[in-house]
């Protein structure tokens, strides 16, 4: 195996082929304090890509609700279960990750879901870890808890899928880091639904080869956002080009949120792929569960994100989301407003920081009546 | 993990050897006919002697799998003057031959040197840059789809429709694009059915003709000319693989009344998860085709 660089775990780690970044990282931001399981992502997605024969059950977006939902069922306990217990304890992770966990004989650490795991996308929704007994108040993080995860494909810069398939059938474009199976060259080994720890590649029974989000590349080609991200009513997504770290810019919001604020953490970075997803962890949850699943650093995170309002450039990158469905390349503030420029450099949208509070009198003279707080 | 394997690629290496320098010869004994030999239980195959092939574990490339379950092959050759075929048998208490995420399908493969020359001999396992074999692949899933559209007496092409209710039962669908677009708007919807991958798309034969120039190189070749029928009895499968003795392409071998080649072999039981590269497989064994 080569030796590769992944930020997220502040080391250098094997991995089946040489580091090659492509020239832009498509990566995502989801604010998990926003998101709340309308699916109206999932159905966005669903109509767009995956409406085909053999794709009744296959979700390339779901949104699974933690602790107790899965899609498939059990996916990431299982892989945790089978990587052991790991010290997640600071910036440079010092337990392995799923290629250095690889047993004999394998490129990954993984496990094949059977068919049925897919069967029930919803199970564990809005289920809460515990019922609230007598007495109970408000606290953070809450007594009881539980939140939504909105998953695609992490478009990972050391994919898991990639590095099972023996036959290199999986690539990683050069141009924006998206992750494609060629739906020509791909035999339908299962290989890479084993190898990827977060169960995005898929396999479809009737063409009998796998399938996976695709990044929506053809509206990133052409400078848009992907589809899950536009059509998002709670405006939780920001889609964008991600720096490696040594590399990045304040004017970017996605450079801002990830490497600058450090409010936005990968997906189970300890697996070692360097997920291109990333995740505003939920305020209310307790820190050693998001640990798990975010890795070191989610403390910080939640204190920068609540103090957000007294960093201009932090809130104004949050005020992009879901502002625009085009790429913002880079942003800044302009007096009361975040400002989002394309990749020309093209004024996108421009967002107040501040909606203006309007105070209006109880009573309506026009309308000869009284106005209430109710709708 | 290059490291790891080293030992098991010296041992695989070894055991390989002496399986090849151990094989008697597969004879073809040549019989009456014209055009392909189809039939698994046709009287001509008494003429044939049976030849058993030792199947080792592939342990030279990740993925693996440790315990694969077919050790051995029944082999039988026949030609006609026009088409050789090869029977396959091996035991197999499940019958394998349909897909969903957790289930994998029976498949017997051969292969034979694209250029036979006894100085310089392909590598064994799928050839080498320069050493590009020849690969007969049949699958019991293609298989089974060839019965299931003769059984319904359906074009080729219904298969998909057939499929998903003998996977799904009780799956209910609205509707799909391809029921309500024009074919050409309706594939970007197929994925791989609508690229034409030859895994995907459907076949008037079982077996793909492929080609191979060492691991992950498989390609399925744009002119086919195998065919082939397996049936699954009491236990075990038959298999004729059939195949013209001469045919136009380059990337075919050409095989003579008389003449001799090598062939090796490669079995996946579905049933035990063995897919690609999870597979048992045989060292070259000496074919001879008979005047």
């Amino acid at each position: 195996m080569a030796k590769v660089y992944n930020w997220q775990i502040g080391r250098e780690m094997e991995y089946p082929y040489e580091a090659a970044r492509p020239k832009k990282q498509f990566a995502m931001v989801m604010d998990l304090n926003k998101c709340i399981a309308c699916q109206t992502c999932t159905i966005a997605c669903k109509t767009m890509w995956t409406a085909g024969r053999g794709q009744e059950y296959m979700f390339w977006n779901n949104v699974e609700t933690k602790p107790y939902g899965f899609y498939p069922l059990g996916w990431d306990v299982k892989t945790l279960e089978q990587l052991g217990v790991q010290d997640l304890g600071g910036p440079v992770y010092r337990g392995k990750t799923l290629f250095e966990a690889a047993p004999e004989g394998e490129r990954v650490l993984g496990y094949l879901p059977e068919d049925m795991d897919y069967a029930n996308p919803n199970v564990g929704e809005d289920d809460c870890t515990g019922l609230m007994g007598q007495g109970a108040y408000l606290t953070l993080p809450h007594m009881q808890w539980m939140y939504y995860l909105p998953r695609i494909c992490n478009h990972c810069t050391y994919p898991g899928c990639l590095g099972a398939c023996p036959r290199q059938s999986i690539y990683k474009r050069p141009e924006d880091g998206i992750v494609l199976v060629d739906q020509q060259r791909c035999r339908g080994y299962r290989e890479c639904v084993k190898g990827c720890p977060y169960k995005k590649v898929f396999f479809n029974s009737m063409t009998r080869v796998s399938e996976k989000c695709i990044g929506c590349y053809p509206a990133v080609e052409n400078g848009r956002q992907s589809q899950c991200t536009i059509t998002c009513i709670g405006k939780i997504r920001l889609n964008g080009f991600l720096s490696t770290p040594d590399r990045a810019r304040e004017d970017n919001p996605m450079d801002y949120l990830i490497h600058i604020a450090k409010i936005a953490k990968p997906l189970y970075p300890q697996f070692g792929l360097e997920p291109n997803v990333y995740y505003i962890p939920p305020i209310h949850v307790p820190p050693a569960y998001l640990t798990q699943m975010f890795g070191w650093g989610v403390e910080e995170a939640i204190k920068t994100y609540r103090r957000a309002k007294d960093d201009t450039r932090l809130l104004a990158a949050l005020l992009l989301f879901g502002s625009t469905p085009d790429i913002i390349h880079r942003y800044q503030v302009e007096g009361r407003y975040a400002v989002g420029y394309d990749e020309s450099g093209t004024e996108m949208v421009r967002v107040p920081l501040r909606e203006p509070i309007v105070v209006r009198a109880v009573y309506d003279e026009r309308h000869q009546a009284y106005r209430t707080n109710v709708t | 993990m290059r490291n790891r394997l080293k030992p098991f690629v010296f041992i695989g290496a070894l055991a390989l050897a002496g399986a090849a320098a151990a094989q008697s010869p597969i004879l073809a004994p040549r019989v009456p006919g014209a055009g392909p030999i189809l039939d698994p239980d046709a009287a001509a195959w008494k003429q044939a002697r049976p030849q058993k092939v030792a199947l080792l574990p592939q342990m030279m490339a990740a993925p693996r799998h440790d315990k694969p379950a077919v050790a051995e092959l029944t082999v039988r050759a026949l030609h006609n003057g026009q088409w050789l075929a090869l029977r396959l048998e091996w035991k197999d208490a499940s019958k394998s031959d349909r897909f969903v995420t957790d289930q994998f399908g029976d498949q017997v493969a051969v292969q034979f040197p694209v250029r036979f020359d006894p100085k310089q001999l392909p590598a064994p396992m799928m050839g080498n840059p320069g050493g590009r074999v020849n690969i007969l692949q049949w699958r019991a899933a293609f298989q089974r789809d060839i019965d299931q559209a003769e059984h319904h007496a359906l074009g080729a092409y219904a298969h998909a429709i057939v499929d998903l209710r003998e996977l799904y039962p009780n799956a209910v669908v609205d509707l799909y694009p391809d029921q309500v677009l024009r074919a050409t708007d309706a594939t970007p919807y197929m994925g791989a059915l609508g690229m034409d991958n030859p895994i995907s798309h459907p076949k008037l034969t079982p077996v793909l003709d492929q080609m191979a120039e060492g691991w992950g190189t498989m390609t399925v070749k744009p002119d086919q000319h195998a065919d082939g029928k397996g049936v699954w009895e009491n236990g075990a499968w038959r298999v004729v693989i059939t195949v013209p003795l001469a045919t136009e392409s380059a990337n075919s071998p050409r095989f003579e009344p008389g003449g001799q080649t090598l062939a090796a072999f490669a079995v996946w039981e579905g049933g035990n998860r063995e897919v690609g590269s999870r597979k048992s497989w045989s060292a070259w064994v000496p074919l001879r085709l008979a005047k």
